[in-house]
């Protein structure tokens, strides 16, 4: 590509930075017309909406869709100022911009642009919206069941009413629960069946078979007709992302200069912004249980360390070897040292090379066989086995801890009455 | 056994969760809608297609040198819809009464739909075949015609009209190809108006050309996009890390604040590390040393272990130094994902999907029922977090009343 290479001459080649913006902005979603980002970087207010419900695009968590689209402009900017507030971003001129629209379109320009240099956005928002034109299964949990939470067992409460609302919710919860899992099985079969039923029909001999998706175009072909429309579109954008990839060097050149124009500003206190519609859960708690589980372990390894290192001193002394006695020794601590700094590995780095984030497509072959880059649901089901092994061990640990926290409480506080649930 | 206000989070945790099966209960039985559909007869007879098994390459998209069929070509073309007519009409005298009412809907339908062959051939002149493929084999040609402008009313080259109009090509048709329509009643095949059903006849169905290459394209596009994201262009890499960096000096300088989301997975960070020493240490302590080799080993273990616990201690408290002093910044609900305990390493996305192989429906079933069985865990796991939290809570906030008190 002759753009590769940018020289700093290269900003002024006419053509270059335009070209750049222009694939930007068809690589976004209703991105905004190239113009914005120029009107922008002089702080014109007529760019300031536009932008704002751009940036509310880009960091909306919720699928696009017409509900987004209605929601306010004054809402939409207060929304991207927490967002952006809680992913850290370090320009406070933001926070104090009036959320009406009317100026502050360079400081949006800088807050996108500080998205798109964290990560790759237009790819993001494209994988959001993906086609998918196979039977797709995620592989790892990210997406299952957010904010699921089955029954606590040993539910103790402390007036009749909550506990007698909250076993009702619990009940309902596991009646759900069952429901999900017959009507995933059932899918699993009916899945299953088509792709048997298809094979040999696909013009991709590594598929073999159709997809329901696939399937249904050809049984419903105006819909296959949308499906055609949409995959097009998307290879549209897929093409202006491309683009983008290969002319960024000049944005970010052109950004600089932005920045450059802007005043600097004095470190603040630490603020917060007024408003914070998605609620922060995380607190420290999480922090507390560690501590607390790390100080027991701590006071356990104490006295065994303490018992054992006396033990091994009066040992020791009693047989005093020559040389390979110390040979010995150095050999043990190299070894000892080599467990432990894999064990420490665990924990330090995120696991190797871990099964590829994001959706598969299911494909059915009668021998099973798989590619390099394929998974195997074989190999899947063992690792998922011993996560559940491990996940349980964990839960009995909490439950066990539970249960202990629930002792002291109750020894802490006399006062309370325990109503058990009947037959525990 | 916990104040109101636990059980009140509690209860918030567990209507959310209600919320969360349902939406998802929603979503299998939509599918599964889709599903039974494919799986019974489909519906109206007729405007599916299907094709004999292909022979070996004949017509995949050559593109035909000439654009336009010649007239000649059309010729022929009229002559085999004659035929057929003719066929249409016999067959029609027996048929029931029923097909007939479907054509006129299925002639308004303008964007002729069925992907797929067009005019059928006769079973009695197979010599046409071959002639008849290669006129509408170039189905692009056809469509830039306009429909051999005889005038010919739609219903007599429907296969002609109907490609014309559709946005989905049809696939060039193989000699002897299926049926199409079903005014023209498939007197070609014997079958025919039997329903189809995928169980019978799903392999012989084919993708429409104009998807495949759309497909094709667009997978090709997701890997450049791949490729490309791993060979990111320094250039493009450098200048991001350095406007980054000039960003956080322009807004004044200083450390930038934790988030939340990072105080959390730091925090996830050390309890992994905190089982993993717990296990171990049990391991160790409940080993009975053999000779005093072992025995020196376990000893130098705990003792590492013994320190490495000191060190999670003191990050940890680090850590909440600096969340106290400078409170970490919210995290939005609903960021997506909740990245689950169990879920690895934020590897790189890759952005074209991969295959997941299996073998049969056992196989299928049994891993989507270990991946909820995994997702409850994580769950239930979170909920005895949320449970702990909320005890601890209530034990401090009564020891401070004692305090108070």
């Amino acid at each position: 590509m002759r753009r590769r290479r940018v020289d700093p001459a290269a900003g002024a080649r006419a053509g270059a930075l335009p070209e750049a913006i222009a694939a930007l902005s068809r690589s976004l979603p209703s991105g905004p017309r190239p113009e914005i980002f120029r009107r922008a970087k002089f702080d014109r207010p007529e760019a300031t909406s536009a932008l704002w419900q751009l940036l509310f695009r880009v960091l909306s968590p919720l699928p696009a869709g017409n509900a987004l689209a209605s929601i306010a402009l004054e809402v939409q900017a207060r929304l991207v100022k927490s967002a952006l507030c809680s992913q850290g971003y370090p320009r406070l001129a933001l926070a104090q911009l009036p959320e009406d629209g009317s100026q502050g379109s360079r400081e949006l320009l800088l807050a996108l642009s500080w998205l798109l240099a964290r990560g790759p956005v237009p790819e993001q928002m494209l994988a959001q919206t993906r086609v998918p034109l196979g039977d797709e299964m995620t592989v790892c949990q990210c997406e299952a069941l957010a904010s699921l939470v089955p029954p606590a067992p040993h539910m103790e409460a402390e007036g009749p009413v909550d506990v007698r609302h909250v076993q009702w919710l619990m009940g309902k919860l596991r009646f759900r629960w069952r429901q999900l899992v017959s009507s995933q099985q059932e899918q699993c079969a009916l899945l299953s069946k088509i792709h048997l039923y298809t094979r040999g029909c696909h013009s991709d001999q590594n598929l073999g078979h159709l997809s329901v998706t696939e399937a249904e175009m050809l049984r419903d072909p105006e819909g296959g007709q949308k499906l055609l429309r949409t995959l097009e579109r998307e290879s549209r954008r897929l093409e202006a992302v491309l683009a983008w990839r290969r002319a960024e060097p000049v944005f970010w050149q052109w950004m600089d200069t932005v920045l450059g124009t802007c005043a600097p500003e004095a470190p603040a206190a630490a603020s917060q912004p007024t408003f914070l519609p998605w609620v922060p859960e995380c607190g420290d708690g999480e922090l507390e249980l560690v501590v607390r589980e790390l100080q027991t372990l701590e006071e356990e390894l104490r006295e065994a360390v303490e018992r054992r290192r006396v033990a091994w001193e009066a040992k020791a002394r009693g047989c005093g070897r020559g040389p390979e006695w110390s040979a010995a020794r150095r050999a043990s601590r190299e070894t000892v040292e080599k467990e432990l700094g894999a064990l420490q590995r665990c924990w330090e780095q995120e696991s190797g090379p871990a099964p590829a984030h994001g959706p598969h497509r299911l494909v059915r072959r009668e021998d099973g066989a798989a590619g390099d880059r394929d998974l195997r649901a074989a190999e899947l089901i063992r690792t998922l086995r011993s996560q559940e092994a491990c996940l349980e061990a964990v839960l009995r640990q909490l439950q066990g801890q539970c249960r202990q926290e629930l002792a002291r409480l109750a020894g802490a506080l006399p006062g309370l009455i325990w109503i058990l649930p009947p037959g525990r | 056994m916990l104040p109101a206000d636990c059980s009140r989070r509690l209860v918030a945790e567990l209507q959310g969760a209600l919320d969360a099966c349902a939406q998802r209960q929603l979503q299998l039985e939509q599918s599964l809608r889709v599903c039974r559909r494919l799986l019974q007869a489909w519906e109206p007879p007729g405007t599916w297609t299907w094709e004999p098994p292909p022979e070996p390459e004949t017509n995949e998209e050559d593109p035909l040198p000439a654009c336009t069929p010649s007239p000649q070509d059309l010729k022929e073309l009229e002559f085999l819809t004659q035929a057929l007519e003719k066929a249409v009409r016999v067959r029609r005298g027996i048929t029931k009464a029923g097909e007939r009412n479907k054509a006129p809907s299925l002639k308004s339908r303008s964007i002729v739909t069925s992907p797929g062959t067009t005019a059928s051939t006769p079973p009695q002149s197979p010599g046409q075949a071959g002639g008849h493929a290669s006129d509408t084999r170039p189905t692009k040609g056809l469509r830039q015609t306009t429909v051999p402008a005889k005038g010919r009313p739609e219903r007599q080259l429907p296969s002609v009209r109907d490609r014309t109009r559709a946005g989905i090509g049809a696939r060039a048709p193989r000699p002897g190809a299926g049926l199409r329509n079903q005014h023209m009643a498939p007197s070609a095949a014997p079958q025919a108006p039997e329903a189809f059903t995928l169980k019978e006849k799903g392999h012989l169905l084919r993708l429409p050309a104009a998807f495949r290459k759309a497909a094709s394209q667009n997978s090709s596009l997701w890997v450049q996009l791949s490729s490309m994201q791993t060979s990111d262009s320094m250039d493009a890499a450098a200048a991001k890390t350095q406007f980054l960096q000039n960003i956080q000096t322009a807004s004044g300088g200083s450390q930038p604040r934790l988030s939340a989301a990072e105080v959390e997975a730091e925090a996830r960070r050390l309890r992994k590390a905190c089982s993993l020493l717990r296990l171990r240490v049990r391991e160790e302590l409940s080993a009975a040393p053999m000779d005093w080799m072992q025995e020196y080993r376990c000893l130098l273990t705990l003792e590492g272990l013994q320190a490495m616990v000191g060190q999670c201690l003191q990050r940890l408290q680090e850590l909440r130094a600096a969340v106290a002093e400078r409170p970490p910044l919210p995290c939005p609900v609903g960021r997506p994902p909740r990245a689950s305990p169990s879920c690895g390493g934020r590897a790189e996305p890759t952005w074209s999907p991969q295959l997941l192989v299996y073998s049969s429906t056992q196989e299928l079933q049994t891993l989507a029922a270990l991946k909820l069985r995994v997702a409850v865990l994580d769950q239930q796991i979170h909920l005895e977090k949320v449970l702990l939290e909320e005890e601890m809570g209530v034990q401090q906030r009564s020891a401070a009343l004692r305090r108070t008190g």
